[in-house]
């Protein structure tokens, strides 16, 4: 699944998110439910900054996985794994673990590409197993 | 002296109510990062952490 078809199945299965993007592992966005370049670029700017101000928070100096910041007027969160970076606003008040899962999930269908059939063990190919 | 009893006793149920209803009504604002190492931290309005993030995450959060 590509990642416009990804996030358009994220907001379509979750009411809570309001505007989400995807951004690649140099901090690119590849994706956004978004149709104004700068509501895009802006949500993209607080993902990378989040991530980096809560990286200094920590002192082993880890990778940030996952920021959530509830606020009165909404929520913002962003989620990092396999090199991917989701951020997405919701309604303020969200179901934290709710939004977590469902952009878990956004990011798994952008990963999976198909993958090659497997050869049954023991199994060669035709040419090598004719010599 | 019964009738004083009556009065703290409402006065009590007064209060009790109006901060019940105070901590319902109440927006919960809190900042949590979790971590690659499994480790994770919420920080509560007030801390420095959670209004140099917050001031971040109103950037996306303002018409």
């Amino acid at each position: 699944m590509d990642v416009a078809q990804a996030l358009q199945e994220l907001t379509e299965l979750s009411a809570q998110v309001e505007r989400a993007v995807v951004l690649d592992a140099e901090g690119s966005v590849v994706g956004s439910t978004v149709a104004d370049e700068r509501a895009t670029e802006r949500l993209a700017t607080v993902a990378r900054d989040l991530t980096a101000a809560a990286g200094e928070l920590h002192a082993g100096g880890d990778e940030v996985t996952r920021v959530e910041v509830e606020l009165r007027d909404g929520a913002v969160f962003v989620l990092r794994e396999g090199g991917r970076t989701i951020a997405a606003v919701t309604s303020p008040e969200p179901t934290a673990g709710l939004v977590a899962y469902d952009l878990r999930t956004c990011l798994h269908a952008i990963d999976d590409t198909p993958k090659p059939r497997r050869r049954r063990a023991g199994q060669e190919p035709k040419e090598e197993a004719d010599e | 002296m019964r009738r004083l009893l009556r009065l703290v006793l409402l006065a009590a149920l007064t209060v009790w109510a109006w901060r019940f209803l105070a901590a319902r009504r109440a927006t919960h604002e809190r900042v949590g990062v979790s971590y690659a190492d499994g480790s994770s931290l919420v920080l509560e309005p007030g801390s420095t952490g959670f209004e140099r993030l917050a001031a971040v995450a109103r950037g996306a959060l303002s018409p």
